[in-house]
């Protein structure tokens, strides 16, 4: 609502800007990885913001979108679709699912529906685990190996980075996105004021999933692989959390940059330290839920408010 | 609802409640309460702490349903429907303990009401002139862009009453609006009832200012241990002995 | 596979697990009865009970069982620290804040844990690791035994601490009812401290115990976790004494479940059992049966 256009301008510019690194730098393969996986990142923890962010709830199971979109991809692709087509099914069946966890938990309170949510990431690991004829179990499926460039991977996580962050800023800026915030400050209060909150916390929900579904597929057919130990794993659930957090817990920009820095952080260390970027993120997380309920964009605009106004352009 | 057969009656009784009970385990908050509010009117609703005022607005809002009993609001049934549609109707409840949407400011807290109430659904421009009517009528427009955290308490309270009144609400229930305020911010709150009055919204006010209720009052309901035991103008209510009674020892002055 | 044997063997193995998953659940419900916060970092504390049990053992050779015993005064300062550096900073913000704290000290202790001791299985094997005894015609494990034993011992000793020192009375007291607790002059805030470190003593210890049966990584604690949630809110969130027949509920569950269902699924039925209690029935087992009476 308030500063909206030149949020806006910005985040085109800057999207505008990276679409462009392809061109510039086709064959840097190392380049190329890089955006997509923090642009698959950044997708997520917008789209996961949506619910924990704006409507306050924390879940610790979107793992469980991520994978039912990865093989759903994995799925439809060995059956002779186009992944590109895929990816909106994936969403779908992600959505659907997301419908099946939310109508019941949605209902408890905060910290409760924390909890149940690591139940559902965790038994829907275990089930996919050993659902082997469909899933390929501990296996995991081979997928088929042609596949499009890195370039074309790159600018497609692109898409779904901005993508997101339109919906995102979509909902912030929207009647829905007042009713989100009304709830998560006071549940009873909003629904008193005319805000349908079951409906409200349900679409939010759904909406996240599908992102996170479809970004699912698309990390899919990147890996040319799916196991239920990587697209199902609590580590997933918890990455788009600490994103969240660390960058700005229901702040538009926060999850961007909380992406950024996070796999920024976690490719350089995990050469040498395979899970070490935890460490520096847990420790960052007391950090900030001590001093900066904000996250890094609290930071930064406390930053921001202390440049001169000259400096500002 | 004009075109309701039953239009004259619904057009002046806004509010019934027909033989309403509300246990919560063992304990009966709720006993059998039979009333018909008239429409455009203040209704006080007074009695001695946990007489059951407060859960009786709660089976009215939607907050908890009855254990027995119907409620209707304009003829029409709202037995068991959530809080968001009872307010959607045209019934707005404001909390005894005031529940701001602290990190928002005045104005967005007031937008909430106009967005999703009765008169919502528009939300956008017309939304945000409600507001802005609504803000100049409760004197809160000065304060628009402060965080409704950083109020003083009989600012918050108006704040609550600024949110009902902006989910266009043809019934207010107001729970203890007075409590806590000093005498001159009293007389505000008590004239802003007055001017909510004015533009025909039917209010039932639970309170224990008792002259303020007296004062604003058509018409006095005495709750005492969940069970309704008067019922009149404020003068017949004073003079009832049940009701000396079930107050005498506890505040005596207020009797009178 | 449905023989009268088979049946009681299974029964006997599930009893044997209730009396470990109520030692292993009781600090979580020590720490929410009290402050009303889910210690998400109680399987760190457990992984680390553990890590520290080997570490006595590989110094000193101290028998697990000795080990879990100084792990109590070990991690009860442990707690005491992390609930009068950290927790209590937050424990006046949103139920949300301090949820998510104890989640980032799990990271920490799990990550810490990783770099010290990489993420190899590692075991303890005593003397007695491999006997059985025979009972009622079945060969019990004896490490079996010695954990549901002291499992038993220390629940005794803590419901009787509970209900017979002062401490212990206030601490119930403010299970119940912080507010009233507080009214009457109980230190609360001390008791929140006692009550973390209590809650952190009780993880470490059940986390030595588990030495006895299991090898360990860094990443042991999440399931354990898990099934500890399920079982206090079973057991009804603030009841304590509803640890007891949470802990019950969820092993003869698992126990039995595995004569219908692969063993690789098993966790699934924690997971399910969670979900479900906190769904339908937030107050416990115990809560179905008051409302039955109502």
């Amino acid at each position: 609502m308030r500063a909206a256009r030149p949020a806006a301008l910005a985040a085109i510019a800057a999207a505008i800007l990276l679409a462009l690194v392809p061109v510039v730098a086709r064959g840097n393969i190392t380049l190329l990885s890089l955006g997509f996986f923090t642009f698959l990142y950044v997708a997520q923890g917008v789209a996961w913001n949506i619910l924990g962010g704006f409507a306050g709830y924390i879940s610790f199971g979107y793992a469980a979108f991520f994978g039912c979109g990865a093989y759903t991809t994995a799925l439809l692709w060995l059956g002779g679709w186009a992944p590109v087509a895929t990816y909106p099914v994936a969403g779908i069946v992600a959505a659907l699912f997301s419908l099946v966890v939310g109508v019941p938990t949605l209902r408890l309170a905060g910290p409760y529906f924390s909890i149940a949510t690591i139940g559902v990431g965790e038994a829907m690991r275990i089930l996919a685990l050993n659902l082997d004829r469909i899933t390929g179990g501990a296996s995991g499926l081979n997928l088929p190996t042609v596949v499009p460039s890195k370039a074309w991977f790159y600018t497609a996580a692109l898409v779904f980075a901005a993508v997101s962050f339109a919906v995102a800023a979509a909902v912030r800026s929207s009647r829905f996105g007042l009713g989100l915030q009304a709830l998560r400050m006071d549940q009873e209060a909003a629904e008193s004021l005319g805000v349908r909150t079951a409906l409200f916390k349900n679409l939010a929900h759904v909406l996240s999933a599908f992102i996170v579904g479809a970004c699912g597929g698309l990390y899919a057919t990147y890996l040319q692989f799916a196991h239920p130990d990587s697209v199902f794993s609590f580590t997933e659930s918890i990455s788009l959390v600490l994103i969240a957090l660390i960058g700005g817990l229901g702040t538009l920009w926060g999850p961007v940059l909380g992406a950024a820095v996070f796999y920024a952080v976690q490719d350089y260390l995990q050469t040498s330290y395979p899970t070490f970027h935890l460490l520096v993120y847990g420790v960052l997380l007391i950090l900030i839920l001590l001093f900066e309920p904000k996250g890094l964009a609290g930071v930064a605009g406390r930053l921001w408010r202390r440049t001169p106004l000259a400096w500002r352009a | 609802m004009a075109a309701d057969p039953a239009g004259v009656e619904s057009l002046m009784t806004a509010l019934t409640l027909d033989h309403v009970t509300k246990r919560f385990g063992g304990l009966v908050a709720v006993q059998d309460v039979t009333i018909e509010i008239a429409s455009a009117h203040i209704t006080g609703l007074i009695g001695p702490n946990g007489a059951g005022k407060t859960t009786l607005f709660r089976v009215i809002s939607g907050d908890v349903r009855p254990s027995a009993g119907r409620v209707l609001c304009f003829g029409r049934e709202t037995t068991g429907w959530s809080p968001h549609a009872v307010c959607r109707l045209g019934v707005c409840v404001t909390h005894q303990i005031v529940r701001p949407f602290g990190e928002l400011t005045v104005l967005e807290n007031v937008l909430v009401g106009a967005a999703f109430g009765s008169g919502g659904r528009t939300a956008g421009r017309a939304a945000r002139a409600d507001v802005e009517e609504v803000l100049d009528f409760t004197a809160l427009a000065p304060r628009r862009d402060v965080l409704a955290s950083a109020l003083t308490l009989a600012e918050r309270k108006r704040l609550e009453i600024a949110r009902a009144l902006a989910t266009r609400p043809s019934i207010l229930l107001l729970d203890e609006v007075l409590a806590g305020l000093t005498p001159a911010e009293t007389h505000q709150a008590v004239a802003l009832v007055r001017g909510i009055q004015a533009r025909g919204v039917t209010i039932v006010m639970i309170e224990h200012v008792m002259r303020a209720v007296m004062d604003l009052s058509d018409r006095v309901l005495v709750l005492n241990y969940g069970r309704l035991i008067a019922d009149g103008s404020p003068a017949e209510v004073t003079r009832n002995p049940e009701v000396i009674e079930a107050y005498l020892g506890r505040d005596s002055a207020v009797a009178q | 596979m449905f023989s009268a044997q088979n049946l009681i063997s299974v029964g006997i193995a599930a009893l044997l697990t209730a009396g470990l998953y109520a030692i292993m659940s009781y600090g979580l419900a020590i720490i929410y009865g009290v402050m009303k916060v889910i210690n998400l970092s109680h399987a760190g504390f457990l992984m680390l009970g553990a890590f520290m049990t080997l570490v006595y053992f590989q110094l000193w050779h101290l028998d697990p069982i000795l080990g879990a015993f100084l792990n109590l005064p070990v991690f009860f300062a442990a707690g005491w620290l992390v609930y009068t550096t950290l927790v209590r900073r937050v424990i006046t913000a949103l139920p949300i804040a301090s949820l998510l704290l104890l989640f980032a000290l799990w990271l920490v202790i799990q990550n810490v844990a990783l770099a010290i001791w990489g993420s190899d299985d590692q075991s303890i094997i005593t003397a007695y690791t491999y006997t059985a005894l025979p009972l009622l015609g079945f060969r019990i494990p004896l490490t079996r035994l010695l954990v549901f034993g002291i499992a038993l011992i220390v629940l005794t000793v803590l419901h009787y601490g509970l209900g017979h020192t002062y401490i212990g009375k206030a601490l119930r007291a403010t299970v119940q009812d912080r507010q009233a607790a507080l009214l009457v002059g109980i230190d609360t805030e001390k008791i929140s401290a006692v009550a973390f470190g209590l809650g952190t003593a009780l993880a470490a210890f059940a986390g030595s115990l588990l030495t006895l049966l299991f090898s360990f990584t860094p990443d042991f604690g999440g399931s354990f976790q898990l099934k500890s949630f399920t079982i206090i809110v079973l057991g009804g969130l603030e009841n304590l004494a509803g640890v007891t027949v949470g802990a019950a509920i969820l092993s003869f569950a698992e126990s039995f479940a595995v004569l219908f269902m692969r063993a690789s699924l098993q966790n699934v039925i924690a997971y399910a059992l969670l979900v479900i209690a906190l769904i339908v029935m937030p107050g416990g087992v115990a809560q179905l049966m008051t409302r039955g009476r109502s």
